[in-house]
């Protein structure tokens, strides 16, 4: 990190900030311009708190340097991640797309939904037994019978499933069905079920919090990572702006920032990113086309009587026509759609 | 619209209102529920002043139920709008490619880059004469000397020119050197400026501006239709959001919303939208995959020495790169790149 002393700031002021540097075991490289003088901290800075300096006397600002995450970042590992995933494998070069209802809502729903989305060319089931709803009047999803329900429809199609969990002690109970565990945008910053699922031994799809930067994206995976869960995959799922003809804002460029960044998979969400399904299938095109390794789509037999976000989800005809468009351009990027489960 | 009444209005409030909506030559559907009485307002509903119902005792809220604009619409004009811009066409199907540095520096670095990007399979010739920059001590722009070079890069190339316009007695002078007049984003809003050029005889290119809804540029677009003017551009360029690893964020949404609203053509500017050049060529695939109808990019020969907007510039090799990507996703969506002169 650099500190940046006031204009004017006392050479007592300059020495006491070196003297602090050099006793949390770091080097001090000072810089003394007309106006000011800048100290450079040298080391690993990542554990030292920085408010330590911001209040100490003559200092004017400080101003991060190393980014904050290890084992998620680039330098980490120049190799992309890849780890099997119940019989398919996310890895560099293959499309992957989770596909399925928002919710859970009847096994009739989610079996023909499962079937639909197979043969359309899905890799893997997702739908919502714990739904975080912002209403607490509004559906609150099946609880452990729509895990059951989602595990019938893996027995009957082989799609390993993906499916959210709320709270600490719904991660052995969730675990026990799903292949992959989703934390949900509203939940990427809760430390204590980041920590939980990262002592955990399932994969894990982390989505990007409303009002969440790349960076805290990041710091979120970081807490999986750092607790020994080595599968993560990010998904940008749109961000709060001040736009209202979208439900959210796709942010695409964080696809590329992200693979600039990090080794681990992202994936795009492009029905939560718009919320209108007339949009998924463009936004869905743009974000293999800027380098996504995979989709998340809302599907639904009858979006018009879907208990929960029906004007997002494409029907499973519309849904097919969006992967053969996405296969075309993942061709054009020297990509592939991963292959199916048999 | 609809007028939404509070819970406990009075007979006489939502009386009241009937009869205003009425004598505004609209017919008034009042809906009676348990809670709300609900008006709606059925007519053109246009040109009526909103503020007037919101005033009135007993109202809640008004809900704005048509669009308010008109010749943008996709409604006024099924067919996408097309028309020639000095040698080659805008029109749906093809995508056009707009390329150049930031602002015009010198004639060589004008007259290099203009080369270089003609040659890459760029379609028209971008570059500042009159910034708007942040800074009142940035450079400004070489003003009139930098339109004369760039005419003469376009006598050189054949390739026409799109440049800044920054206010209304700029116009004619502007005019007499480009091809195509743009309203920068920190313009978007500047109504005087979108009233002239609606009423001159030049193409426009509109850039969103940086805090601007989809619904707030295509009004915009509607000013300068509005004078009789049809041949406009509408540009995404990034908006302002909370994320701080881009200059902007490249609303892509906005291109498909665009696309079902307006009968316009739509394109993408990837080097503001991301403000870093490793990020644009992504940006630009996407943009194209999204439905945009073509982009605008930032290429200078030189960008370490460029005097405004070198980190976002694409080197020429690596717009020739760019272009050749972007022609691959744009036949994947059954378009092509228009043709080169």
């Amino acid at each position: 990190m650099l500190i940046i002393m006031r204009a004017g700031a006392s050479q007592t002021e300059v020495k006491s900030v070196v003297a602090r540097i050099e006793a949390q075991g770091l080097n001090a490289h000072l810089s003394q311009g007309e106006e000011r003088t800048i100290i450079g901290a040298v080391g690993d800075g990542r554990i030292v708190n920085r408010d330590q300096f911001v209040v100490m006397d003559g200092v004017d600002r400080v101003v991060p340097i190393s980014r904050p995450f290890k084992l998620a970042s680039r330098e980490f590992s120049p190799q992309d991640s890849a780890f099997p995933l119940n019989g398919i494998s996310v890895e560099p070069g293959q499309i992957v797309i989770i596909a399925g209802p928002c919710s859970v809502e009847s096994r009739t729903q989610i079996l023909e939904i499962a079937h639909a989305i197979k043969e359309a060319g899905a890799h893997a089931l997702r739908g919502g037994a714990f739904k975080p709803r912002t209403s607490p009047y509004s559906f609150q999803g099946m609880g452990e019978e729509g895990l059951k329900l989602l595990a019938e429809a893996r027995e009957q199609t082989g799609l390993p499933v993906v499916t959210e969990v709320m709270a600490p002690e719904q991660v052995l109970l969730v675990s026990r069905y799903a292949d992959m565990l989703q934390i949900g945008a509203r939940n990427m910053q809760n430390y204590a079920l980041l920590k939980a699922v990262g002592l955990g031994d399932r994969p894990v799809l982390l989505k990007r919090g409303l009002s969440a930067t790349i960076e805290e994206l990041l710091m979120a995976a970081e807490y999986i990572l750092s607790k020994g869960n080595r599968r993560v995959v990010l998904c940008e799922r749109g961000i709060r702006t001040f736009e209202t003809a979208t439900r959210n804002t796709t942010d695409i460029n964080a696809i590329p920032v992200l693979k600039a960044q990090t080794h681990l998979p992202v994936v795009l969400d492009p029905s939560h990113g718009t919320g209108h399904w007339e949009y998924v299938t463009a936004i869905a095109r743009a974000g293999i086309a800027a380098g996504a390794d995979g989709l998340i789509i809302e599907v639904h037999p009858d979006p018009d009587n879907a208990v929960s976000d029906g004007g997002q989800s494409l029907k499973p005809e519309r849904f097919a026509e969006m992967v053969k468009q996405v296969a075309g351009i993942a061709g054009i990027l020297g990509k592939q759609l991963a292959p199916q489960v048999s």
